[in-house]
């Protein structure tokens, strides 16, 4: 029988050195990463450069993780995350800088590549509806509905207090259930 | 995709979490990092791959260098102890010092021979012929080493 090493010991192996022990750690965590990002912010090429630029950072011990704080993986989600917020405010300035400062949160198809990825109508339908929430509504849907962490874990990857996990899932839901209402109705009936 | 308890998790993310957890990061992304991993962790050198490409003179010298220590260690042993013969032996080839038991050279079991010019002055406490005109000269020699860089031993293959 063969133990997992556990997330410390490749991180420590990759500090002295170990690539077989970085890439271990990669092909770990890059899937879940990945897909929070693409969820996240709509867009493969975006998700893809987040991946990297949360692993480049760990590697370089730009973001440093300490294993007494918590978990890497959701480290990990925490440090994607907050370089999608930097990513989204680095775009909105730019978007005022040009002039159109109408309502830029909500993304558009043509700027969605994830639509393309996706061949099931009704995931399409949640996928939108997911993408025309709020960013930090998005966050707690996300992180719940599709990695299935816990309130606890949600908190500390977006760095608020459980309460504030609560009620943003819960009005994210809400919303959700309003924007999917009129499909669901269709959907039932076709 | 991680599922573990969907009790409470909201059944109409089951068709989004079945499409999305197919995807994973492009292969391009762990290519990239895996060559950003291997520029910042280079393959560690050892002491003789860097001797390698340093410029002939200075390995001649550092072996110079072993050779002179050598030499200083084993000057004051007394030549008339009767281990003079077993040091100092000519075979067809020239001059052959055994800088070390005859055992230990045996039993090393990955000795080296490293070509070398030593000082003539180096080698007078040897009984090498010494002169003003020739003091400056160099004696091509070649230096029987252990695996762990001890000098086991010594032929001078163009002494005059």
């Amino acid at each position: 029988m063969t133990t997992t090493p556990h997330d410390t010991d490749l991180l420590r192996q990759t500090r002295s050195g170990a690539a077989d022990a970085f890439a271990a750690l990669y092909r770990r965590h890059q899937g879940p990463l990945y897909r929070f990002a693409l969820l996240r912010c709509g867009s493969a090429d975006t998700a893809a450069d987040v991946v990297q630029e949360t692993f480049m950072g760990l590697l370089t011990d730009r973001f440093r993780f300490d294993p007494l704080r918590g978990q890497l993986q959701h480290f990990l989600f925490g440090v994607a995350r907050n370089l999608i917020l930097k990513n989204e405010t680095a775009h909105q300035r730019h978007v005022v800088l040009d002039g159109d400062d109408g309502d830029d949160e909500l993304p558009d198809d043509a700027a969605c590549p994830l639509a393309r990825l996706l061949d099931n109508e009704a995931a399409e339908e949640v996928r939108r509806a997911l993408a025309l929430l709020a960013p930090h509504y998005r966050d707690a849907v996300i992180l719940y509905e599709m990695h299935d962490l816990s309130y606890a874990e949600i908190a500390d990857i977006c760095q608020v207090d459980i309460g504030t996990v609560r009620s943003r899932l819960s009005r994210g839901r809400a919303a959700l259930a309003k924007r999917l209402a009129g499909w669901r109705a269709t959907a039932g009936a076709a | 995709m991680d599922i573990r308890n969907t009790t409470d998790r909201d059944p109409l993310f089951d068709a989004l979490r079945a499409e999305v957890g197919r995807l994973d990061a492009p292969r391009g992304v762990e290519k990239e990092l895996l060559q950003a991993f291997a520029k910042l962790h280079p393959p560690k050198r050892r002491w003789y791959h860097r001797l390698a490409v340093r410029p002939a003179a200075l390995a001649g010298g550092v072996v110079a260098g072993a050779l002179v220590l050598a030499f200083a260690v084993r000057a004051p042993h007394p030549v008339e102890d009767g281990r003079a013969g077993a040091l100092v032996a000519l075979d067809g080839n020239g001059v052959f010092i055994a800088l070390d038991s005859a055992e230990r050279i045996a039993a090393e079991p990955a000795p080296r021979m490293v070509a070398t010019d030593v000082p003539r002055t180096s080698l007078a406490a040897l009984g090498v012929p010494l002169t003003p005109e020739n003091a400056g000269d160099s004696v091509r020699a070649e230096m029987l080493v252990a695996a762990d860089g001890q000098p086991l031993a010594l032929r001078l293959s163009a002494i005059q």
